[in-house]
């Protein structure tokens, strides 16, 4: 036999040797000079940027789990939401463009103002004025709340369309690919993905389009009152764009590998309190500690990345937006001497400069979440990018006889578990197939279920393979029982009726009288209408089980492969079940993965699985008195 | 002056060290002044940067209205280039302090942040087992994730809400020593102005929790699908839930529709409000203009002011808001931090003596020392609740209490539900105190485990429940958590719970990455691993509870052999029905009803008892076949 730890020496590594979570130059020195110190801050930074595009990087392209989209398939996919939606979005641009263009006029009304003051005639003119002023709030408070509610409903309406798709292409993922891969990434797609996508769509999307129109239209305004006064001003401004460039390149990365950190917490957190059983039998609990602190410590590193980032934005922003106040102050004086501009628009063009530093951090602050928020959006459309497993045909088949035929697969590139595998099954038998862990018997089971097509050979229903059968066929042929009897959140009907949607009330109770759980559901005063699931009706073990069962009285199929490892029948229930499994299994073709041997025992056929080929095939008593046979030892090591 | 992350060893001290003082839990507002206490000097520092910070608002209206008026209006360049050459200084002394403040309130926050989430790491470590009996996982979880963050948010909005007090006072003076009848108007009006939107807002909370609840539910609907996604794909259904969570879809769209429209409403008020109350200033100050009361550069500079005074009103409301959603966060962390171990360590404890064996007084069973025992029930709750006592821990048979009293329950109803919580959760803990202090009923040598220290029984009885979790990290962290074993050892390990083909399986072999609770595994990988983990920990005493039941019977077969090999001359006890494990035992217990009725070997209670023979006849379900059989062979 291979040894299996051969390796072992290699990848056995000395721990007591191992780097520390934070490496010493990410650690500020405690004394030096005040150049010496900001060099070291500069090498710091330097270091975090490289850790944070690293994690970053792995992000991208996970060694395990599902895909990730590119940012051209996160833009097409928002242009046809947004295509969708036309008019809403023309009638968004229109009303806050009103709204922020109403709001412009205000400073240019109080400048005329001052200038009728200064020119001694505003007695006469003041009150109208003013009226006319009141008159524009009023209709920039009406506009911004019909801008506002136009803004909302399109947030919302295309946040509902975009989660309600990544749930439609999760439904619709590949059975081969769900059956195999874990289901921890998509957990995090679907919950913290997804809540990241929302607060870009919900709120960035509108506050970005609002913010730049805000910009656009006061860089107008300040033009329409004085170009003179303006220019300058704008100049400066423009002065910190490439800074401005510069922080919106790093911030989305810094941020995305920040909350991965928080979801490093989070898991090592969640584990140690799930298992503090095990934490505490074993003496865990200063590792426990000790890994808690680490992925702070790190989160803490991705913490100082950004906020040298701010840091860094805010030097140039803070100036940037702030100084155009001195320099209108100068170039209007300068302005005024020469008689160019009046106080009036020097007082509009402070007002504006005033209001503009807001829609100016916030249009950053947007691009940076939109960036964040298309990130995550690829890893959502990522998922729709697993290529399909199997391409149905028309075919139908013809009678229930399964047959495989030279059975080879491998999960790893030239690793095959299975070596050419022939097995034919006869209506109605109940067939067992036993072997030690690892020698192929439950990938034979999936080939037979037909959730894996296999790399050689075939397995046909009624002549048909069952890789060509579209799955809501395939789920009426052959059934692959496992033990999840996992109960949806939804109704008693909604959790029974899966394989056949249309089923009607009558088939559900049928279904449910049959594997004996219709007495507890007549119980519940909603009947079938009763919501199952987490925070609902709770279920004991034997009802989800049932529930489980009941599934498959209503999918129907004539064969059976039940994968005994994880089979339905927990020990603790057995008993109550014992006679809802076999209302299930009268009438049907049965594949039994054995693991308890009174299953084989009491199978027509036992098939005996070693190193990925049939070894022994036959009943029970005539393997039994084969004096070598591997199935004898066993059966005598069990009953001994 | 603390930096983040802090160094915390409340409730737990690394090293087996002394804790330093819990935090004080007796009332929600003691506890919040005990987690700013903690960091006052750096809450201090950051009020002080931020009344820099605040430098341009506070005087640059004032500086920009006599510049009007000393050097634009009468033409004075001097003046002007003066007046300017001081607002460029205090906006560059606000843009260094901003950065300042910035730094300082990323360090407040994270404080609060990270020490918040390492209390709870440091409770759990400190409760064990207790805390999952007594808490709802998820409530733990939230006080690290959600309430932590709230904590953070309150010492940021308590540094800047002392700035911009002091800001708020001094644009006062300023405004109240020009002109007392435009100072009093914008002294009244910000705090109108803030307060006009008020009545808006308790509809627009109560449309937003709405919203939240139905966001959480969905976030809940899809996380369902997910884990059920192989039934979805292999059974069907997809249509049903998919379209169940488009209709939660839409009603969540809904109530954020609804949400947005009090949202707009608010800020609409806002605009009106702010419009209004500037044109009223300006007009009274014109007319004190015209009446020569006022210069120009006055009025412009109230112009400035107008706009800033909503800021720190703003700011006001911010804070009572922040308070109290921090209070909230205080009453979940609370009833997480106010928990205490039940154990009461012996005030003169005893060793454990080195030989002996173990003995369970309330149903009779006995571990001899250096004996493989295998315990036989048909009922397993029994042996599992046996294998809980020889380990000294509280069984699980309560449920844990949550604080979530239910959405829609307000007021008298709501303090009603929380009260009778408490005392539902005081009494777990009363009792559990009470099982703790007794005497236990399990002796090691004849000694009571109640009367030695706790970790001295963790040291000598590992009892490896069906329970019993991986963690992420290498298989090499998995098998030998602590470092303590050599290449030799590990590998020993492995080959005794039969888990080479995980090793092979793993890419990097010891260095392979298991992930989170050995998630990625099978359910049998999982379990030989955990295995592994305890055969190595080569604990004197081992208790294993259905050590293979996910587990083919080739495999265990070999492990029962090879468990029965190593552990050879140590005490050990497995909880099993299989009859692949029965012969190796040196004993076997049958317990029924509580009650350890039978023992003997394999063969002996096969002959002599009846029952023995219909527990483990059933699990064969061979009934009869066994004499047969043996007949034959």
């Amino acid at each position: 036999m291979v040894d299996l730890l051969a390796t072992s020496p290699d990848t056995w590594r000395d721990r007591a040797a191992d780097a520390p979570v934070i490496p010493q130059e990410l650690i500020p020195p405690r004394e030096g000079s005040f150049t010496d110190r900001v060099r070291a801050l500069r090498r710091r930074h330097a270091l975090r940027e490289r850790r944070a595009l690293e994690n970053y990087a792995q992000s991208r392209k996970p060694e395990r789990g599902w895909p990730v989209a590119d940012n051209r398939a996160v833009l097409a996919f928002f242009r046809t939401l947004l295509r969708e939606r036309r008019r809403v979005f023309v009638a968004l641009v229109v009303l806050n463009g009103l709204a922020a263009a109403t709001g412009l006029v205000v400073p240019r009304l109080l400048g005329s103002l001052i200038n009728e003051t200064v020119a001694g005639d505003a007695e006469s003119s003041l009150n109208s004025l003013a009226l006319l002023i009141v008159g524009v709030v009023c209709a920039q408070a009406l506009l911004t709340f019909v801008a506002q509610r136009t803004s909302t409903i399109f947030g919302q309406d295309l946040l509902s369309s975009a989660r309600e798709y990544i749930v439609r292409t999760i439904l619709a993922l590949p059975l081969g690919r769900v059956e195999s891969a874990s289901s921890g990434d998509l957990v995090t797609r679907v919950t913290r993905d997804v809540g990241t996508m929302s607060r870009s769509v919900q709120y960035g999307v509108p506050m970005a389009i609002i913010s730049s129109l805000t910009v656009v239209l006061s860089v107008i305004a300040m033009l329409l009152n004085s170009v003179m006064l303006a220019v300058p001003s704008l100049m400066v401004i423009g002065l910190a764009f490439p800074q401005v460039r510069r922080y919106l390149q790093r911030a989305p990365k810094g941020y995305i590998n920040e909350g991965a950190t928080y979801s490093r917490i989070n898991s090592t957190l969640t584990e140690t309190v799930e298992g503090a059983r095990t934490v505490e039998a074993l003496g865990l609990a200063d590792r426990r500690v000790q890994a808690g602190d680490d992925d702070i410590d790190i989160s803490a590193q991705a913490e100082r990345y950004t906020m040298t980032l701010r840091n860094l934005l805010f030097a140039v922003i803070d100036v940037a937006f702030n100084a155009p106040r001195v320099v209108t102050l100068l170039v209007g004086a300068y302005g005024y001497a020469q008689g160019w501009v009046s106080l009036g628009q020097i007082t509009a063009a402070v007002l504006y400069v005033e209001a503009l530093s807001g829609p100016l951090d916030r249009l950053v602050g947007e691009v940076d979440r939109l960036q964040v928020g298309a990130a995550s959006t690829s890893r959502l459309l990522g998922i729709a990018e697993v290529p399909a497993d199997r391409i149905a045909g028309t075919e139908l088949p013809d009678g229930p006889e399964l047959v495989g035929e030279d059975l080879r697969f491998a999960y790893r590139e030239g690793h095959d578990v299975l070596h050419g595998v022939d097995l034919r099954l006869s209506t109605g038998e109940r067939l067992a197939i036993v072997g030690p862990s690892g020698s192929g018997k439950s990938t034979l089971g999936r080939l037979l279920s037909g959730i894996n097509g296999p790399r050689t050979g075939t397995v046909t229903v009624g002549g048909v393979e069952l890789v060509d059968l579209p799955l809501e066929t395939l789920r009426t042929e052959v059934a692959l029982v496992t033990q999840e009897h996992h109960v949806f959140k939804g109704s008693v009907r909604d959790n029974i009726i899966l394989a056949r949607e249309d089923s009607g009330d009558d088939a559900v109770w049928d279904a449910l009288r049959a594997v004996g759980a219709a007495e507890w559901v007549e119980r519940f005063p909603t009947g079938l209408d009763t919501q199952l699931g987490s925070g609902n009706q709770p279920l004991t073990p034997a009802q989800a089980q049932q529930v489980a069962l009941a599934r498959l009285i209503i999918a129907d199929p004539h064969t059976l492969v039940l994968d005994e490892a994880t089979s339905l029948i927990d020990p603790r229930t057995a008993r109550t079940l014992e006679g809802s499994m076999s209302a299930l299994l009268e009438g049907r073709t049965v594949v039994a993965i054995a693991h308890r041997l009174h299953t084989a025992h009491d199978a027509d056929r036992i098939a005996v699985v070693i190193d990925g080929r049939i070894v022994e095939l036959g009943s029970h008593h005539e393997l039994v008195s084969r004096p070598d046979g591997e199935y004898a030892a066993l059966w005598r090591a069990w009953t001994s | 002056m603390r930096d983040f992350p802090p160094v915390i060893d409340t409730f737990y001290a690394r090293g087996g060290g002394e804790p330093s003082a819990a935090p004080d839990t007796r009332t929600r507002t003691r506890f919040l002044l005990w987690m700013l206490k903690l960091q006052w000097p750096v809450i201090l520092t950051t009020t002080a940067l931020g009344m820099f910070w605040q430098l341009p608002p506070m005087f640059g209206p004032f500086i920009f209205g006599r510049a009007v008026d000393e050097g634009i209006v009468p033409g004075s360049a001097h003046s002007t280039v003066q007046w300017a050459g001081l607002l460029l200084a205090v906006t560059l002394i606000g843009a260094v302090f901003g950065i300042l403040m910035h730094t300082y309130i990323v360090r407040t926050w994270l404080i609060a942040l990270y020490g918040t989430m390492k209390m709870v790491t440091r409770k759990a470590a400190q409760m064990g087992h207790v805390l999952p009996r007594r808490t709802p996982t998820g409530e733990v979880l939230s006080v690290a994730s959600a309430d932590s963050d709230e904590f953070g948010a309150l010492t940021e909005i308590l540094a800047r809400t002392c700035t911009q007090l002091v800001a708020y006072l001094v644009v006062a003076f300023i405004v109240l020593s020009t002109s007392v009848e435009l100072g009093v108007l914008l002294l009244i009006a910000a705090p109108v102005l803030v307060g006009a939107a008020f009545p808006l807002l308790k509809p627009l909370h109560r449309r937003q929790e709405i919203e939240r609840g139905r966001n959480s539910d969905l976030t809940s609907l899809a996380t369902d699908i997910v884990a059920g996604l192989r039934i979805l794909r292999g059974i069907g259904g997809e249509r049903t839930f998919g379209s169940n969570y488009a209709t939660q879809s839409q009603l969540a769209r809904q109530a954020g529709q609804s949400a947005g429209i009090w949202q707009a409403g608010i800020e609409a008020v806002g605009v009106l409000f702010s419009g209004v109350f500037v044109v009223l200033l300006v007009w009274l100050g014109t007319r004190q203009v015209i009446s020569g009361e006022l210069t120009i550069g006055q009025l412009i500079s109230f112009l400035g002011y107008a706009l800033f005074m909503i800021y720190p009103i703003q700011t006001f409301f911010e804070f009572a808001q922040k308070l109290t959603r921090a209070t909230v966060s205080a009453r979940r962390a609370i009833a997480i931090f106010e928990q205490q171990p039940p154990w009461i360590d012996a005030t003169d404890p005893r060793g454990l003596p080195e030989h002996g064996d173990l003995v369970d007084e309330e149903t009779g069973f006995v571990a001899h020392e250096g004996q493989l025992t295998i315990v036989v029930s048909a009922v397993p709750e029994d042996t599992s609740a046996l294998a809980d006592r020889l380990g000294r821990y509280l069984t699980t048979d309560v449920e844990p209490i949550s604080e979530d009293i239910g959405e829609g329950v307000k007021g008298r109803a709501a303090r009603r539900a929380r009260a009778e919580r408490e005392a539902e959760r005081a009494r777990i803990a009363a009792r559990d105190e009470e099982r703790a202090r007794q005497r236990w009923g399990v002796t090691l040598g004849g000694v009571d485990l109640s009367e030695v220290q706790l970790t001295d029984v963790r040291r000598r009885i590992l009892v490896s429940d069906s329970g019993s979790q991986l963690f992420a990290g290498t298989l090499q962290d998995a098998v030998d958590p602590h470092g303590r074993l050599d290449r030799h050892q590990a590998e020993d390990a492995l080959r005794v719970a039969n888990a080479e083909d995980v090793y092979d399986a793993l890419p990097g072999g010891w260095q392979g990455q298991l992930d989170e609770r050995g998630r990625g595994l099978s359910g049998g990988q999982r379990q030989r691993v955990v295995l592994a983990r305890a055969i190595a920990a080569e604990a004197p005493v081992l208790v294993l509870v259905e050590p293979t039941s996910a587990v083919d019977a080739h495999t265990e077969a070999r492990i029962a052999e090879r468990v029965a090999d190593v552990r050879r001359g140590r005490t050990t006890v497995v909880t099993t029905v299989s009859p692949l494990w029965l012969h190796h035992a040196d004993r076997i217990v049958l317990v029924q009803d509580n009650h350890a009725v039978a023992e003997g070997t394999h063969e002996d209670l096969l002959l002599d008892s009846p029952d023995y023979r219909r527990v483990v006849t059933r699990a064969m379900d061979v009934d009869g076949e066994v004499e047969e059989v043996g007949a034959r062979g």
